[in-house]
């Protein structure tokens, strides 16, 4: 009876630490809660609307100047689309117009 | 002028191109006056006889609006297409950068004219087409190139 008892008890013992164990063993891992699915946010285009911070030209510059170097920029731009349309080719396409200044 | 360097004209013969600029009357322009101006009522058509003009777009700069030259058109060049192209309102405003003439073609002229003649009108038409079809191609290219430039702006 003695014997019987102590197997008895040995056992409850076991079978308590086995489960101390497993309750240490698996108490991190949680089960995934249902969350609202997040969606990445989307800006708008707004490629010439909010170009990013950049510094602002020196208030300094001549607005004549200022104005020569945007109808120069001009100039050079329409001299490089008609190159590009009298020969389009995807690298005159896109061709620095300094390049054609050269 | 002579008719071989007027670009509306082209393909028309000796006869029908001096039919055509007998349609049109020359205006004289001094330097820095107005042709027309943007968002003006487009009735005519104009084609530059001597000098040149500028054909500029209002940019805003420094909290102020700036006239900015986006081409200029030499003697046989035309101007003013929205004359004839609906909604017959002018996109650009056009100042002689130079003492200047230009011949101006009403539109009610160059209809009633061409309802006579559909071999004209095809041409005129033809070639207007051509000018504005360059101008198309033109900004559309300057437009790509702008848009790559600033792609590479954002996320180089």
């Amino acid at each position: 009876m003695l014997m019987f008892l102590s197997i008895l008890s040995m056992s409850v013992l076991a079978l308590a630490v086995c489960a101390a164990a497993f309750s240490l063993a698996t108490g991190g891992v949680r089960q995934p809660e249902s969350r609202p699915e997040r969606r990445p946010v989307v800006e708008p285009p707004q490629f010439f609307a909010a170009p990013p911070a950049r510094p602002r030209p020196d208030p300094q510059i001549p607005l004549e100047m200022l104005l020569g170097d945007i109808e120069r920029h001009i100039r050079l731009e329409q001299a490089a689309a008609e190159a590009f349309l009298a020969g389009p080719t995807l690298d005159g396409l896109h061709e620095r117009p300094e390049r054609r200044a050269n | 002028m002579s008719p071989l360097h007027i670009e509306l004209a082209s393909g028309l013969s000796d006869e029908e191109t001096v039919a055509l600029l007998a349609l049109g009357k020359t205006l004289p322009l001094r330097r820095g006056e107005h042709l027309f101006r943007l968002g003006a009522v487009a009735d005519a058509v104009y084609v530059v006889e001597q000098g040149r003009v500028a054909l500029t777009l209002p940019m805003r700069i420094r909290n102020g609006e700036e006239e900015v030259v986006l081409e200029e058109k030499s003697p046989g060049e035309t101007l003013g297409w929205s004359g004839l192209v609906p909604p017959h309102r002018f996109t650009l405003t056009a100042t002689a950068a130079l003492p200047s003439e230009v011949r101006c073609f009403p539109r009610a002229a160059l209809l009633d004219h061409f309802r006579t003649r559909p071999a004209v009108g095809y041409l005129v038409t033809a070639n207007l087409a051509a000018v504005m079809g360059h101008r198309l191609q033109v900004f559309q290219t300057m437009w790509l190139r702008e848009m790559q430039r600033s792609v590479e702006y954002r996320y180089a």
